[in-house]
């Protein structure tokens, strides 16, 4: 698997955010590109597209985020273009069995585009800090990340902030160019002279929140 | 002023003022109706009791009419604001203040609300937040402080036509009935109808009496059957409209729990009955995500039942086809939408597809990745799409004009996306020379340049009033037909693809298969390329020779 490269440009990845309806994935794209959290956010319609440069360890990638609509009836409608991705992040509510049973479909969609090995195929239990409502243990979903064989399994909280880097970091690291890098680090002065990224190495909350001009 | 009554609270410079205008008539939509919930005549079997028996100040304004008349009197405001002044004692004149509006405005704010523990002074007139991720508070006052004249002066204008077409106005301000249909109406129309008078207006234009007249009842009916349904589809659709419901217009004070309310917000309770009573009504389409922002924005203007039987009509005279369960409606859209490009926008076309794709009108069914954005510009309406007040202005063509205007609009935004590219890159002195560059720039123009229309002017004076445009050439007879173009050419491609398989049809497929190519397809297609309606008055049929004839001139 690789991005896309052409003359001296940057690296370039495509990221699509599958899953059913209300699960959080715009949440999970606001929490990682700004920091921030709203309890209620407007239902996506069609896509939404959103870029970002991320340097790390004196590497920059550019990342293309497509979070799409997670009613059913939207999946016919997302062309091949962006099911056609280098990371595909398959979401699901640990609250609701049912957006649980649906990640078959949305992986189906995907290994029918990309095939099974050209893709990074990450799994995502959200909504981790509602442990009262939860309907899915985190065993269940490692095993059907398993029987999906997927890349990444992760659970995660877009409300509490929680392990929503986590999730991006390994991510990074199985791209080609963070391979060989046993930590994914982040070049201080670098970043500072590029407000737009994003560091994806550390838990602090001062992180740039910059709107993307990339 | 016996039928105003004004609320807000006015504490110095934090002075927050709501007006509320009373609208009698109960046939008569207005802004807040919904919000203050006039839903006694709403026969619903799931609403919550509570409703009934409103307090005896919801009880007075049960048929107020919600207009924060300017939605600029705030704090933060400088000491030399003329609308300041204006709102505070009337007497600056030198703002044409329409006469209707003026009394409320002369109502000074006094007595505190305590049920209004927000600030009000965040949001406009339809209760929308002003400041978003696009656009600062700032430079929301410095738009609306001139736009807010422009309303104004549009009103008078209104009234001096319905004045002249022997049209009153009722007690509330607001017209019964508006002139029949004219070129004069349809400018007056395209400069946009006063807000307050939408509901109406739209109710008109989209004939939506007519419909009610003859579907009496059936509201109510559907609303009544409601819970005998329990089928598996219908079940479906209510879980998914029940996630949606709290989802649309989150920022919309109407849309929140408010504080010191325990229940759940009337307005997500009208739209949770129009939405489950739509589903019942038409199982084709059931509910589609985006149909909740063209009720949710409905309701802001019209009753329950109207806003019913207009998502009725959007849904089905609008946009045939686009909320169905197969969203083939929006492919069919979206390859119109193309062809127009292809048609009005070379340039831009140019830039979206490759040569190949666009020779061989491959594009018709393998739609260019674009149009998922585009997509959700019919699908909504443009809810969500560009602001508020551009929405609406689009709205106002759209129940006026028909559906060919939302073409005309993704046009125009198209073609301003096109020119902040283009813009962009001179700026930035860079050649964007490979496609994925290009492509993630078009992509991001066309995620943000329309949430950045907060002037709705932008639009309609750069692209809408330019007779000379050709893409204003484009009318509904025209979309009609290419609309029956394009739902037979998918068919076409459709089978002709479930009988290549999914092939890609490029040159390297030629290569590999003598079989299939480009030349297969069009030869198949090429007696049916479409040719779209040149109108002779205008030199658009040759923009080459336009073009040099410029340069020409230039030297």
């Amino acid at each position: 698997m690789s991005g896309s490269r052409t003359g001296k440009s940057l690296t370039k990845y495509k990221i699509v955010f599958l899953g059913e309806q209300g699960v959080g994935k715009t949440s999970l794209i606001t929490r990682f590109m700004y920091d921030t959290f709203d309890d209620h956010y407007q239902a996506t319609i069609g896509i939404d597209f959103l870029s970002k440069t991320m340097y790390l360890d004196d590497k920059t990638i550019r990342l293309q985020l497509w979070d799409t609509a997670g009613q059913e009836r939207f999946r016919s409608l997302i062309p091949s273009y962006i099911r056609d991705s280098h990371v595909a992040i398959v979401v699901y509510d640990v609250t609701s069995k049912k957006s649980f049973e649906y990640i078959d479909k949305w992986v189906e969609d995907v290994k029918a585009e990309r095939g099974e090995e050209n893709v990074v195929l990450c799994i995502v239990g959200n909504k981790n800090d509602l442990s009262d409502e939860r309907q899915v243990s985190t065993e269940e979903g490692e095993r059907k990340a398993q029987v999906l064989n997927a890349t990444i399994f992760i659970e995660t909280s877009t409300k509490a902030g929680f392990n929503v880097k986590n999730l991006f970091r390994k991510i990074a690291k199985t791209l080609p160019e963070f391979q060989k890098s046993d930590t994914v680090s982040l070049d201080d002065k670098a970043s500072k002279s590029k407000p737009d990224v994003i560091d994806i190495t550390t838990n602090n909350e001062d992180q740039e929140q910059s709107s993307c001009q990339c | 002023m016996d039928d105003i009554i004004s609320v807000g609270r006015s504490n110095g410079k934090n002075g927050v003022r709501m007006v509320y205008l009373s609208s009698k008539s109960p046939s008569v939509p207005n802004l807040n109706e919904a919000f203050y919930g006039d839903f006694r005549r709403r026969i619903s079997p799931e609403r919550p009791q509570s409703h009934l028996s409103p307090t005896p100040l919801a009880e007075e304004q049960t048929n107020a009419s919600l207009i924060d008349l300017y939605g600029d009197d705030e704090n933060g405001k400088d000491e030399n604001e003329p609308d300041d002044a204006e709102q505070e004692d009337g007497r600056n004149s030198e703002l044409p203040v329409s006469p209707t509006l003026s009394p409320s405005v002369t109502t000074p704010a006094q007595g505190s609300n305590e049920e209004a523990p927000k600030d009000f002074s965040q949001y406009d007139r339809y209760g929308f937040k002003k400041q978003n991720a696009h656009i600062t508070q700032e430079q929301y006052h410095e738009w609306w402080d001139e736009y807010s004249r422009y309303c104004i002066r549009r009103k008078r204008k209104w009234q001096d036509l319905l004045a002249k077409s022997g049209l009153a106005l009722s007690d509330n301000d607001i017209p019964d009935r508006f002139p029949p249909r004219s070129e004069k109406l349809k400018r007056y129309v395209r400069k946009g109808i006063p807000a307050e008078w939408r509901g109406q207006a739209w109710w008109q234009f989209a004939r939506g009496q007519e419909k009610l007249n003859r579907n009496k009842g059936v509201y109510d009916k559907l609303l009544a059957s409601l819970n005998d349904r329990n089928d598996k589809v219908f079940s479906r659709d209510l879980e998914v409209i029940e996630r949606d419901l709290h989802r649309t217009f989150p920022e919309n004070i109407h849309f929140q729990k408010q504080p010191n309310d325990n229940e759940e917000p009337l307005m997500i309770q009208s739209l949770r009955r129009v939405l489950l009573a739509f589903s019942d009504y038409n199982p084709k389409i059931g509910y589609c995500q985006s149909m909740n922002f063209l009720a949710g924005l409905l309701l802001l203007f019209l009753d329950e039942e109207k806003t019913f039987w207009m998502l009725v009509i959007i849904t089905s005279r609008y946009l045939p086809g686009v909320h169905n369960i197969n969203l083939e409606g929006v492919n069919i859209d979206q390859g119109v939408l193309m062809l127009c490009v292809k048609e009005y926008l070379p340039d831009f076309w140019q830039r979206i597809v490759t040569k190949e794709q666009s020779r061989n009108y491959e594009f018709l069914y393998k739609l260019p990745p674009i149009t998922l954005c585009t997509a959700s510009w019919f699908m909504s309406c443009f809810v969500g799409i560009v602001p508020i007040e551009t929405t609406l202005r689009i709205w106002d063509c759209l129940f006026y004009e028909e559906s060919h205007v939302l073409f005309k609009m993704s046009l125009s935004i198209l073609k301003i996306c096109d020119q902040e590219v283009a813009a962009a890159r001179r700026v930035m002195r860079n050649r964007v020379t490979n496609k994925d560059d290009s492509d993630i720039e078009i992509f991001q123009a066309i995620q943000s340049v329309p949430k950045k229309l907060l002037d709705p002017q932008t639009i309609f004076e750069r692209v809408i009033f330019k007779r000379r445009l050709s893409l204003n050439n484009l009318n509904q007879e025209e979309i009609d037909r290419c609309r029956r173009y394009v739902s037979s050419q998918r068919l076409k491609l459709k089978n002709y693809a479930d009988i290549m398989g999914d092939k890609p049809i490029t040159k390297d497929s030629t290569k590999r298969d003598i079989s299939i190519g480009p030349d297969f397809v069009e030869n198949a297609l090429s007696s049916e390329v479409y040719g779209f309606r040149r109108s002779l008055t205008t030199a658009h049929w040759n923009n080459s020779i336009k073009e040099k004839v410029r340069q020409i001139r230039r030297k």
